[in-house]
């Protein structure tokens, strides 16, 4: 179950990516945290875009006759 | 008539089926239904006719896969046969309507059909797991409409495991064929969904769709099932009885994945909407500061200004003490001892005077 984890770990991401973005329009915003932050952020969406094209489907062809 | 050989007529009979069956090992016959009748729920029978000729038919219910009535123009596959009576008549092993009229009817019956006992109604449907990593797909390896589910699912999303059933997607065997796959993957419960996929085609080539069996099959799905079966203006019954109706093979991969672009361009738009909220915000305590040091500045030169202004006024209110500014406003001052006989000091704005002192009086 290789990829199902893999889609786990990039859902993770996602999740985490939001959740820094929804830092930045929350009440806790410090412009003093904000650069620290947003450096972070950015990598963490280039790790997502990363992730996100390396990740391939497995297509396998059962290997049963389904006409008997 | 030496010597002839003797049959009994059981004997008879079945070296005539014989010889029947050496010549035809399925006849493959068109014709129009007459006499339709069906007995005990398991025997069908119906004659099958033309303008001139007509023959009597016999099959199982179960393999009646279109509802036929009288009137109905069918195909069969038949294996001719004298019964022990005497009777010539075809088993039918399989039957399919055609032409337009007879196959809209048989639609039309099935639907109705399967209609009446609700399978197709709406809250029979179960919607798509919202987080998808395994899915089942039941097509044609080298169908067109395969290739294109595969290429749409490659392209926008990456990790599902997709297991593929290659059946037929087309002819008389494809149903059987299908719901055998339909039933592998019910049995083993290892996908979320199973899609069924197939690419455009003609009225008859898309019929298997329409098959009854396989629509039972569809709706009794333990698993979720997605149709893509076709166009956009093909509507079959599987997609009736199917959970969720995409309109073609890559509308189903479209229904199926979440498309990883957008994943990716949405990333990239919060990540620039952040930069440019973090740019206001600093203008904003660039423009907080600057308005701050501006008033602190105005605030100072406040004070300058009224330090100033209080500077002068205590100026001018010593000004009035000046004794040159009472002077020059005519006063004179004396100085020196004031006794009758005493010499003292005028101070004039202009002159010093020296004066004696004749007379020393009280004012009141």
């Amino acid at each position: 179950m290789v990829a199902n984890s893999d889609n786990k770990k990039i859902s993770k991401k996602i999740d985490e990516l939001k959740a820094g973005v929804d830092w930045f329009y929350s009440d806790e915003f410090q412009l003093d945290e904000a650069a620290d932050r947003y450096k972070k952020l950015n990598s963490l969406a280039q790790e997502i875009e990363k992730d996100l094209n390396g990740l391939k489907n497995e297509i396998t062809v059962i290997d049963k006759d389904f006409s008997k | 008539m030496d010597n002839p050989v003797v049959y009994s007529v059981t004997e008879f009979q079945a070296i005539c089926n014989q010889i029947i069956e050496n010549a035809f090992t399925g006849a493959i016959i068109e014709g129009e239904v007459a006499n339709f009748k069906l007995n005990q729920g398991k025997y069908v029978f119906f004659d099958l006719k033309d303008a001139e000729s007509s023959v009597g038919c016999f099959m199982m219910a179960f393999s009646l896969r279109f509802p036929l009535e009288d009137g109905m123009k069918v195909r069969i596959r038949a294996l001719p046969k004298l019964t022990k009576w005497g009777k010539f008549s075809l088993t039918v092993q399989a039957v399919v309507p055609v032409g337009e009229g007879s196959i809209k009817k048989s639609l039309e019956l099935l639907k109705k059909k399967l209609s009446e006992e609700g399978l197709f109604k709406p809250e029979r449907k179960r919607p798509l797991p919202s987080e998808i990593s395994e899915i089942g797909v039941i097509s044609s390896t080298q169908a067109a409409g395969y290739a294109d589910f595969c290429k749409i699912l490659n392209e926008r999303w990456g990790g599902l495991k997709v297991q593929v059933a290659h059946t037929q997607v087309q002819g008389e065997v494809a149903a059987d064929q299908i719901i055998r796959a339909l039933q592998y993957f019910n049995e083993r419960s290892e996908v979320q969904v199973i899609a069924l996929i197939r690419g455009g085609g003609s009225a008859d080539d898309l019929a298997v769709f329409n098959d009854e069996k396989l629509v039972r099959a569809v709706a009794a799905s333990k698993i979720p099932v997605i149709t893509g079966i076709g166009h956009e203006i093909d509507e079959s019954l599987c997609d009736l009885a199917a959970d969720v109706v995409a309109s073609t093979p890559s509308n189903a991969a479209q229904m199926l994945s979440r498309d990883k672009n957008e994943i990716i361009d949405a990333s990239w738009g919060n990540i620039q909407r952040i930069n440019n909220l973090l740019n206001t915000r600093i203008d904003e305590k660039y423009r907080e500061i600057r308005d701050l040091k501006l008033e602190a500045k105005r605030q100072i030169d406040v004070k300058i200004t009224t330090f100033q202004r209080d500077i002068e006024g205590i100026l001018r209110i010593l000004e009035q003490f000046d004794p040159e500014k009472v002077l020059q406003r005519g006063y004179a001052i004396i100085s020196g001892k004031l006794d009758v006989g005493s010499v003292v000091d005028i101070t004039t704005n202009k002159k010093t005077i020296k004066a004696e002192i004749k007379e020393i009086k009280d004012r009141n």
